[in-house]
């Protein structure tokens, strides 16, 4: 029976059946269209990188050319020298760690509770919870604005983060996590004398810091890359962040598309850095909360 | 060690009632086990002594204190879960010191009591490995070596062994059975497996249906079974039971009719039984045995053979269709489709009535 098995093998594996090729050419079309769709996505960001490398007078002159003539930095050091990019940055850097750190303790929280305690209103709660979904961020601008003016924190750090805190989406992701987690792990930490907090950060979140890993690197992401809020809650320059203080970047002139491509690029670095070093965390983040999405 | 008291310990699922008036005493250094097929409350009431589940009503005391109204780690009993629930993260020692943590014992009072848990159980070599890198056995024994580092009152046990395969299942009974004799710490262990139960316990509490059944010794459990459902429940091949067709006194004990017109004497006072008709006749197989041809209480034709070594058990048609199961030698020669004569040891029968309650021979 062996005998027979063996030319038979290889007689299949130097001669691929019509299946086989049929689906080596699909493969190949793929690859062409995916090949296609990266470069589309990546041609933006780098003509922003060339377009800032080029002097003044290339961007200007209407060449297009997709190498520059001269290879220069002065956008990035005009930048550094003229604008106050150094404060967005810190002030980019603070209010998107403190929105992360605490979007990812509340969320925990709230899911934990949802998910494991039992008390009045626990389902009304995750219905709203749910709804916000419906509720876009532009439609609250105008009472966070009031809230936060009324407050005193405009052109505060606090301003900027406080309406930045709720991400449905986290709690959402957290909850369903802490459904899946057998509640013999919750009964056996209570037999061990903890508590809710203590079940919560030393038995819960470490079982699976991926989940965590993942929300908190889409919700840095998404504080940094924050535009329309911190555009309306910041209008000096001392407590700009980074995406709202590349609009202060002109001359005289106008707009000065070197420096500008330049200031994006800086702007942009931090979360690419963060995207090449937990480029599997973020791929999980999309799909754990594409599920939640829908 | 303490005893344990439950009095009138009951539990309700909405409006589901699933344990109703339960009460038992639990001596010091007793290794009860809880017996019961699935869905009869004996991991409801593990979990209601554990503080797991809140008591609807009654009480239960642990030693001098009522306890059903203080949180789980104020008990001083510790949990061994079906699929253990060790925390996967960490590392087998911090497993079993996480509890003492908790409590704030000295690090250097917690490193001797893992130390020692560890020697007990034999696992010196694993504690610094995760969950995940230990096989079932090993598992089993890390948890219940995070409930032997507490030192606690009370061990409660549920079903610890159900994710073990057939032979480590054996081994590791033998284990717990001498890890009790070592400690002579009070055990509680549910299962729905009988011979767990059978060799395990000091007392065997048979739950069903939302009540405690009977509470005794294997043997009492097994030879003196409180009703039909015991009777039925405990041992393996279950109990024969057969249609009463009339009973006829005999020197103070019920010769018990049989459809079919055969007779058995047993030892069952007559004056104990009910009157009226409804009676079950039971008997357990190795009291039934296969005779000499025409020598036998009951004929039958043998409808099955079941050749266990030891012993082999006859599944026997008799004359109304009734099947009795018999037991014969290991070396049996009996094959299906043979008569088969059958004699019945009376001492060892019992009587049920229409409310499943047992009688059985005088002792």
């Amino acid at each position: 029976m062996s005998a027979d098995a063996i030319p038979s093998s290889q007689a299949m594996t130097a001669e691929p059946s019509r299946r086989d090729r049929s689906l080596d050419l699909v493969g190949i079309v793929l690859s062409i269209v995916t090949l296609v769709a990266a470069l589309a996505s990546f041609f933006p960001i780098y003509w922003a990188i060339i377009t800032s490398i080029k002097p003044d007078g290339e961007v200007i002159s209407g060449s297009n050319t997709l190498w520059p003539n001269r290879i220069t930095f002065d956008s990035y050091i005009h930048i550094w020298n003229n604008t106050n990019i150094a404060i967005w940055y810190v002030n980019s850097m603070v209010t998107s760690l403190i929105i992360t750190a605490a979007v990812i303790v509340s969320s925990a929280g709230c899911a934990y509770a949802l998910s494991q305690l039992d008390f009045p209103g626990r389902r009304l709660i995750y219905m709203l919870i749910l709804a916000c979904f419906m509720v876009p961020m532009q439609a609250l601008i105008v009472n966070h604005f009031v809230l936060m003016a009324q407050f005193k924190l405009l052109n505060t750090w606090a301003g900027i983060i406080l309406p930045q805190l709720i991400v449905p989406v986290v709690i959402i992701v957290y909850k369903q996590f802490f459904d899946s987690v057998p509640k013999e792990f919750r009964e056996a930490a209570m037999m061990d004398a903890a508590g809710h907090f203590k079940i919560l950060f030393r038995v819960y979140l470490p079982m699976n810091w991926g989940v965590t890993a993942a929300l908190a690197i889409i919700t840095f992401i998404g504080a940094w890359n924050a535009f329309l809020w911190p555009f309306l809650a910041a209008t000096g320059e001392a407590t700009m962040t980074v995406p709202v203080g590349i609009t202060q970047v002109k001359d005289a002139y106008g707009i000065v598309y070197g420096k500008l491509m330049a200031s994006a690029v800086v702007a942009g670095l931090p979360v690419a850095i963060v995207y090449l070093i937990f480029q599997r965390r973020v791929t999980q983040a999309i799909m754990l909360s594409a599920g939640v999405k829908g | 060690m303490a005893d344990i008291r439950l009095a009138n310990v009951s539990k309700r699922f909405g409006a589901v009632t699933v344990l109703e008036n339960v009460s038992m005493e639990i001596e010091s250094g007793e290794f009860i086990v809880f017996l019961g097929p699935s869905g009869c409350g004996k991991s409801t009431l593990l979990r209601m002594i554990a503080g797991l589940e809140a008591v609807d009503g009654g009480q239960i005391h642990i030693g001098d204190q009522r306890v059903d109204h203080l949180p789980p780690s104020q008990r001083g009993v510790a949990m061994v879960f079906q699929n253990y629930a060790l925390y996967p993260h960490m590392t087998v020692t911090q497993n079993m010191s996480f509890g003492l943590r908790n409590i704030g014992m000295p690090a250097q009072e917690i490193a001797q009591r893992v130390a020692d848990a560890a020697r007990i159980l034999e696992i010196e070599q694993l504690m610094d490995r995760r969950p995940a890198q230990l096989s079932g056995g090993q598992r089993q024994r890390v948890a219940i070596g995070r409930a032997i580092v507490r030192e606690p009152k009370a061990f409660l046990l549920d079903e610890p062994l159900s994710n073990l395969d057939a032979g480590l299942r054996v081994r590791t009974r033998v284990e717990l059975a001498h890890l009790h004799q070592r400690l002579r710490t009070t055990m509680i262990f549910v299962t729905h497996d009988q011979i767990e139960a059978m060799t395990l316990a000091d007392r065997i509490v048979v739950m069903n249906n939302r009540k405690v059944e009977q509470i005794g010794t294997p043997m009492d459990v097994y030879s003196r079974p409180a009703s039909r459902f015991v009777a039925a429940f405990v041992g393996s091949p279950s109990m024969n039971f057969l249609p009463v067709a009339g009973i006829t006194d005999v020197g103070g004990r019920a010769r018990v009719e049989l459809a079919g017109a055969a007779a058995i004497q047993t030892g069952i006072p007559t004056r104990e039984l009910p009157a009226g008709n409804g009676l079950t006749f039971g008997v357990r197989p190795e009291a039934v045995r296969v005779a000499i041809e025409g020598k036998g209480m009951l004929e039958g034709t043998t409808d099955i053979v079941e050749r266990l070594g030891d012993r082999t058990l006859a599944h026997v048609r008799l004359a109304d269709g009734t099947v009795l199961v018999a037991e014969d030698a290991g070396k049996s020669t009996l094959q299906a489709g043979m008569p088969v004569s059958l004699t019945v040891d009376g001492t060892a029968t019992h009587l049920f009535d229409v409310n499943e309650a047992a009688y059985h021979a005088a002792a």
